[in-house]
C-alpha cells in the first residue's frame, strides 16, 4: 500500500484551505448585522448574528424559506433515488449486455446532454400547462427522474468495475438479468452509485432556472427562495448568506452519508478481484 | 479496448487461480423448468428494459422541447409571439452575427482554461487521496466542499475576490508591485477570473469521480509494479490513468458539454442590471448567455432557439473531437 | 397563436400517454358567479399588501393572491413564457416602462382599457406617462400607470463641506441648473482631493440627460431609428463623455457589491436617486450615516428614470374584476398608499400633489421634503416617445460608457460602436 508523505498532507491541507475558504467567508457574512460583502479589508472574523439572520431568513414572508427547503428535500431525495435505480440499470445494460442498436441508443442519449437547457424552459412549461403541474412539485421531479448523465457516468463505471466472469457465472446459473443486475452490479457499482447519488441530490438541491419558471413564491424550491431575498434593486448580503449557508446544511449531511458509502466500497474493491 | 499492453484480464488470470466468487449469488436461481424460453426472452428484452426509462422520460418531455425550438428557430419572433415564418434566415443572420462568433470564442476560451487545469489538478488530487491517510473520510469531503456551497453565493465571493478596488486578488498583486487589474475590463481578465471559479468549484467533483474509478484498480497490479522496481510516478502514468481511462473519457466530454453551457458563473460575475452582456464588450459573453439575452431579453425567441441549435451543433463537434483526441492518446 | 393546433395534438398524445394528471394547478374558477380570486403578478416591491386587505374587504367575493419574483431580470422571461404557452399570466400582470414598449407593438395580448371605461381616467396620470401605454393611434390602452422613477440628486453633505461646497439643499440644488454646472461643480469638487469622486458610474447620468434633451430619444415618433441623427442622444453622449474625461466617475458598476459598499464608505459624492433608492441607500449605508446623505433637486428640468404599469392579459378569466382592481391599485389613493409603503413615487398629478406625498420628509436624509422635490421632477419632465428596443439600446450605449470608463475604447469609437449595435439590433 502506498504510504503517504508528509508532502500528500501538506498539499491536501492547501487544496481544503482554498476549497473552503469561500463557505468560510460565507459564513462569516452570514453572522454579520450589515453589509460588509464590499469592504476592504474583507471580514475574516465571524460576528455574532447568525441567530438573528437566521430568524429574520425564515420569517422572511417573500421568501417561504422552510417551505423551499421542504419542497427541495422531497424533490432531491425522489430525483436521487430514480436517477441512481435507472442510470445503474442502464448504465449495466450498455456496458455488459448485448443488443441491438446498443451505440446508437448510447449516442442518442449523449446526444441529448447536449442540448442546452435555458430554451427547453417555454416549451417544457407549455406542457406543465396541458399537465395541470404549474406550480405543483411534480413538475420540477419527473422530468428529471432519469439522467443521461446518469447512464453515461454509470456506464464507465460497469465497463470496469463489473467482473464479465461473474456475470458469465450468474447467468450459467439462471439468473434472470435483474437478479445479475441486483446481486452482481449493484455492489459492483457502489462507490461510482454513491458518486452518482450525491451529485444527483446536489444538483437537484441547486437548480434555479427551471424551478424559477414554473413555481411561484408560494411553493418554491430552495434556490428560488433564496432569491427572493433580493429585488434588482437591493441585496441584503448577510440575510442571503445566510440562507446559502443553511441551505448548504442538508448537503453537507448528504455528503457525510454518501460519504461512508464511497469509503464503504474502496474496503470492498480491496477485496474484489 | 484498451490500449495498454497488458489487459485486465491478463493479470487477473495470472495472479489468480479463479475470479474471487465473494459476490456471488448464493442459491441459484430456480430451475430449469423455467423453461430456456423465458430465459431467452430476457436475455434479449432486458436490455431494452432498462434502457427504457430514459427514453420514456425523454419522450414526453425532452423531445417536445427540441421539436419546438427547431419549429420556433424558423420564424421570426417578437413580444407579440410568432411572427411569420422565415426559413433558415435566422441561422444565416447568425453565421454574419459578430456577438455570436464572439460569445464562441469566449466561450471556447474559458472552456480551455477552465478544463485543462482542472482535469490535470483532478487527476493529481485524486492520487493523493487514493493512498491510506489519516482522518480520510474528512480530507476527501473537505476537497467537495466547493460542490456544495451555493453558485450564487459563490459567486458573489468571487466577484469580490476578483474586484478591482476592494479585492482580494488585486490586494496580493499589490503587495508584490503590480498594478490592479480591472478583471471585468479585459479577455483575458475575465477569462481567468471565471475559469477560476469553474475550476475552484469542480476540481474536487472531477477528483472523486477519478478516485471512484481507481477505487476499482485491483491492488496487485500496482504490488507487481513495485516488485518489478517501478517508480510511483511511473505507476501513475502506466496503471492508474490508463486504467481509469473511461473515467477520463466521462470527464473530458462532460467537462466539454459543461464549459460548453457556461452561464451561472460569467452571469454573476458581470454585475449590475446588463450582466447578462458579459462586460462592456461582450469581453466574457458565453454563447448561453448570448442566446438567454436574445431570446428573452431583446425578446426574440425565433433567434435565440437558431443560437441554441447552434450551440448544440457546437458542443456535438467539440464533444467528438474531445472523445477522439481522448482514445487516441497513449 | 399559431402554437394552438400544436398545443391539442398535444394534449391528445399526452393524455393517452399518462394515466395520471394532477389536480389542476391555479384557483381560479369558472367567470362570472361565485367567489373570485384574482391572480396579481409582480416584480420588486409594488407596497400593495395593505391595498389587497382593503380591496378584500370592501369587495367580498374577492380574493387576492400576489405572485411575485424579487428581480425584474427574472420576471420578465416569465411573462413571456406565460404569453407563449397562453396561460400562466394571472389576472393581474405588472409591465415594466421597457416591458410594455415591446408589447406596443402587439398589444392584443393584453385588454384594451378603454373598452372598459378607462379613457375617464386620463387626467388621473400625468400626460407622458398615460401616453405610454396608449398604441399610435390612440385606440388601445394596454396598462395603467403605477410609480415612476422621479429623480433627485443625492449628495454627501460631509464630502461636499470637505470639498468646500454648500451643503444646505437649496444652495446645492442652485449649483447645477444645468449638466454643464453640474460638471463644473464636479471639477471643483475632484480638485479639493477628498479621495472620492464625484459620482459612481455614468450609466445612470446619461440616462437622465437624454431624456432632457428633447421629445424623442433613439426612435421617432414613426419608430424609425433615428440615433444617429437626433442631435439630443449625440448631445447627452458629448456631456457625459466630457465627465469621464473630467475624471468626475467612480466606475462602479450599479447594484454591484462595491456600488452598495459605497454608500456607507462615501466612494462617491452623488448620485441621480429615485426615489425608491433612498431605501436602498438607508439600508446600504446604515443608521451611522444618517444625516449625511440629502437630496437636492437633479439638474436640468425634472428627470425620470423608469416606472411600471399594471395591465390585464387577455388570458384572465376574469377581465371585468381585474380591470375592476386595476383601476383601485392605480388610483391617487392606491399610488399614495405605496408610496408610504415602498417610497414608489405615484403618477398621478392628484397623489402627487396629495398632502401626504407633498409634505413627505425623509429624515434619514436630513428631514429632505422628498415628496416635494421627486414631485416638482416628475412634473417638470416633457412626454418622450420612446421606441420598442428603447431600454435595449440604451443598454449598449450604456456600455460603451462602461467601455470608455474602462479606457478600453477612445469616446469617437465607442460612440459609432453604440450606434453600429443599435442598428444591429433593430434591423
Amino acid at each position: 500500500m502506498r504510504k503517504s508523505s508528509p508532502l500528500t498532507y501538506f498539499t491536501l491541507v492547501i487544496a481544503i484551505a482554498l476549497s473552503a475558504f469561500p463557505l468560510y467567508w460565507l459564513f462569516v457574512v452570514a453572522t454579520r448585522s450589515n453589509d460588509v460583502v464590499g469592504d476592504w479589508p474583507p471580514p475574516l472574523l465571524p460576528g455574532g448574528n447568525l441567530f438573528d439572520n437566521i430568524s429574520r431568513l425564515f420569517s422572511a414572508e417573500e421568501a417561504n424559506f422552510l417551505k423551499g427547503m421542504v419542497n427541495s428535500a422531497i424533490a432531491s431525495v425522489i430525483v436521487t433515488v430514480a436517477v441512481v435505480f435507472f442510470s445503474t440499470l442502464a448504465g449495466f445494460a450498455f456496458a455488459k449486455l448485448q443488443f441491438r442498436g446498443r451505440n446508437g441508443l448510447l449516442l442518442v442519449i449523449l446526444a441529448t446532454m447536449m442540448i442546452p437547457v435555458q430554451m427547453g424552459i417555454i416549451p417544457l412549461y407549455m406542457i406543465m400547462v396541458q399537465l395541470g403541474w404549474q406550480d405543483r412539485l411534480q413538475a420540477v421531479i419527473v422530468p428529471f427522474l432519469v439522467s443521461a448523465f446518469g447512464v453515461f457516468l454509470m456506464r464507465q463505471y460497469a465497463e470496469r468495475a463489473v467482473p464479465d466472469e461473474l456475470v458469465e457465472a450468474a447467468r450459467i446459473d439462471g439468473c434472470t438479468t435483474f437478479r445479475i443486475y441486483r446481486t452482481v452490479v449493484l455492489p459492483a457499482l457502489r462507490p461510482g452509485a454513491a458518486v452518482l447519488g450525491l451529485f444527483t441530490f446536489m444538483s437537484t438541491w441547486n437548480e434555479f432556472l427551471w424551478p424559477l419558471a414554473v413555481l411561484e413564491a408560494d411553493n418554491p424550491t430552495v434556490q428560488f427562495s433564496l432569491s427572493q431575498l433580493s429585488t434588482s434593486y437591493y441585496t441584503d448580503y448577510t440575510l442571503m448568506f445566510a440562507g446559502a449557508l443553511v441551505a448548504t446544511v442538508p448537503l453537507l449531511l448528504v455528503f457525510l452519508a454518501f460519504g461512508r458509502q464511497i469509503i464503504g466500497g474502496i474496503m470492498e474493491g480491496a477485496v474484489k478481484a | 479496448m484498451a490500449a495498454s499492453p497488458v489487459s485486465t484480464k491478463d493479470i487477473m488470470l495470472v495472479i489468480h487461480d479463479r475470479p474471487k466468487t465473494a459476490t456471488r449469488p448464493a442459491k441459484a436461481s430456480t430451475p430449469r423448468e423455467r423453461g430456456s424460453f423465458l430465459s431467452r426472452v430476457d436475455a434479449k428484452g432486458s436490455p431494452y428494459l432498462f434502457v427504457a426509462p430514459f427514453f420514456v422520460v425523454f419522450a414526453v418531455f425532452g423531445l417536445f422541447p427540441l421539436i419546438y425550438t427547431a419549429w420556433v428557430s424558423l420564424h421570426k419572433w417578437d413580444a407579440g409571439g410568432d411572427a411569420g415564418f422565415v426559413g433558415l434566415a435566422n441561422y444565416g443572420e447568425l453565421f454574419g452575427d459578430p456577438d455570436f462568433w464572439n460569445a464562441v470564442g469566449n466561450t471556447v476560451g474559458m472552456l480551455v482554461l477552465a478544463t485543462v487545469p482542472q482535469l490535470l489538478l483532478a487527476l493529481i488530487l485524486a492520487s493523493l487521496l487514493n493512498q491510506r491517510l489519516r482522518g480520510l473520510l474528512l480530507l476527501r469531503m473537505g476537497v467537495l466542499l466547493p460542490i456544495v456551497t451555493s453558485v450564487a453565493a459563490v459567486g458573489i465571493v468571487f466577484s469580490q475576490i476578483f474586484d478591482r478596488d476592494a479585492g482580494m486578488v488585486n490586494g496580493l498583486l499589490g503587495l508584490v508591485g503590480v498594478t490592479p487589474v480591472d478583471w471585468r475590463a479585459d479577455k483575458w481578465s475575465s477569462w481567468i477570473a471565471i475559469s477560476t471559479m469553474v475550476n475552484w468549484r469542480w476540481i474536487g467533483y472531477n477528483s472523486l469521480i477519478y478516485l471512484a474509478a481507481m477505487q476499482s484498480i485491483p491492488r496487485d497490479l500496482y504490488e507487481a509494479a513495485t516488485v518489478d522496481g517501478a517508480s510511483k510516478v511511473r505507476q501513475f502514468w502506466s496503471i492508474t490513468v490508463p486504467m481509469i481511462r473511461p473515467a477520463l473519457i466521462f470527464t473530458v466530454i462532460v467537462s466539454t458539454i459543461a464549459g460548453m453551457q457556461l452561464f451561472t458563473e460569467p452571469l454573476i460575475f458581470g454585475q449590475g442590471t446588463f450582466a447578462i452582456s458579459g462586460g462592456s464588450l461582450r469581453q466574457f459573453q458565453t454563447v448561453s448567455m448570448y442566446m438567454f439575452e436574445k431570446a428573452f431579453r431583446d425578446f426574440d425567441y425565433g433567434y435565440g432557439s437558431a443560437v441554441a441549435w447552434m450551440i448544440f451543433l457546437l458542443i456535438t463537434i467539440l464533444a467528438v473531437i474531445n472523445f477522439l483526441i481522448t482514445r487516441r492518446a497513449k | 397563436m399559431s402554437v394552438r393546433p400544436r398545443r391539442t395534438l398535444l394534449a391528445a398524445a399526452l393524455a393517452a400517454a399518462l394515466a395520471l394528471t394532477g389536480a389542476c394547478g391555479g384557483a381560479a374558477q369558472e367567470a362570472g358567479s361565485g367567489p373570485v380570486t384574482l391572480i396579481v403578478k409582480t416584480f420588486g416591491q409594488f407596497g400593495y399588501d395593505g391595498l389587497y386587505k382593503e380591496y378584500e374587504a370592501s369587495h367580498p367575493g374577492v380574493t387576492i393572491k400576489e405572485e411575485n419574483v424579487g428581480k425584474l431580470g427574472d420576471y420578465t422571461p416569465k411573462l413571456q413564457q406565460w404569453m407563449a404557452a397562453g396561460s400562466g399570466a394571472g389576472d393581474v400582470v405588472a409591465l415594466e416602462e421597457g416591458i410594455i414598449s415591446q408589447y406596443m407593438a402587439k398589444p392584443d395580448q393584453f385588454v384594451n382599457l378603454l373598452d372598459h371605461g378607462a379613457a375617464a381616467l386620463q387626467p388621473n396620470f400625468l400626460e407622458w406617462k398615460w401616453k405610454q401605454a396608449l398604441t399610435a393611434d390612440a385606440k388601445k390602452l394596454i396598462g395603467l400607470g403605477t410609480d415612476i422613477g422621479a429623480q433627485g440628486m443625492c449628495y454627501r453633505t460631509d464630502l461636499f463641506a470637505k470639498a468646500g461646497l454648500p451643503t444646505d439643499r437649496e444652495q446645492v440644488g442652485a449649483l447645477w441648473p444645468t449638466w454643464d454646472a453640474y460638471l463644473e461643480t464636479g471639477k471643483r469638487f475632484m480638485a479639493a482631493n477628498t479621495g472620492a469622486h464625484f459620482y459612481d458610474s455614468s450609466g445612470g447620468l446619461y440616462q437622465n440627460i437624454v431624456m432632457q434633451q428633447s421629445d424623442h430619444t433613439y426612435y421617432d415618433t414613426a419608430n424609425n431609428l433615428v440615433i444617429d441623427s437626433n442631435p439630443a442622444v449625440k448631445t447627452a453622449w458629448d456631456k457625459t463623455v466630457a465627465m469621464v474625461k473630467a475624471g468626475l466617475s467612480a466606475s462602479i458598476d450599479q447594484y454591484s457589491p462595491p456600488w452598495n459598499a459605497g454608500f456607507k464608505n462615501g466612494t462617491f459624492a452623488t448620485i441621480a436617486c429615485p426615489s425608491w433608492m433612498l431605501a436602498t441607500i438607508q439600508k446600504q449605508a446604515g443608521p451611522e450615516n444618517s444625516g449625511k446623505w440629502d437630496v437636492a433637486k437633479v439638474p436640468g428640468d425634472g428627470a425620470v428614470r423608469g416606472g411600471s404599469f399594471l395591465g390585464v392579459p387577455t388570458q384572465s378569466k376574469h377581465q371585468n374584476e381585474a380591470v375592476e382592481l386595476v383601476k383601485f391599485l392605480t388610483s391617487a389613493q392606491g399610488q399614495t398608499a405605496a408610496f408610504k409603503a415602498k417610497s414608489n413615487f405615484p403618477s398621478s398629478p392628484q397623489a402627487i400633489d396629495d398632502p401626504a406625498v407633498q409634505s413627505f420628509t425623509n429624515p434619514y436624509f436630513g428631514n429632505a421634503p422628498v415628496g416635494k422635490i421627486f414631485g416638482a421632477s416628475a412634473k417638470a419632465i416633457r412626454p418622450v416617445y420612446l421606441g420598442p428596443a428603447t431600454v435595449a439600446i440604451g443598454d449598449r450605449v450604456t456600455n460603451a460608457l462602461t467601455a470608455v470608463e474602462q479606457g478600453k475604447l477612445q469616446p469617437d469609437e465607442a460612440w459609432a460602436k453604440a450606434v453600429d449595435e443599435a442598428k444591429r439590433l433593430v434591423k
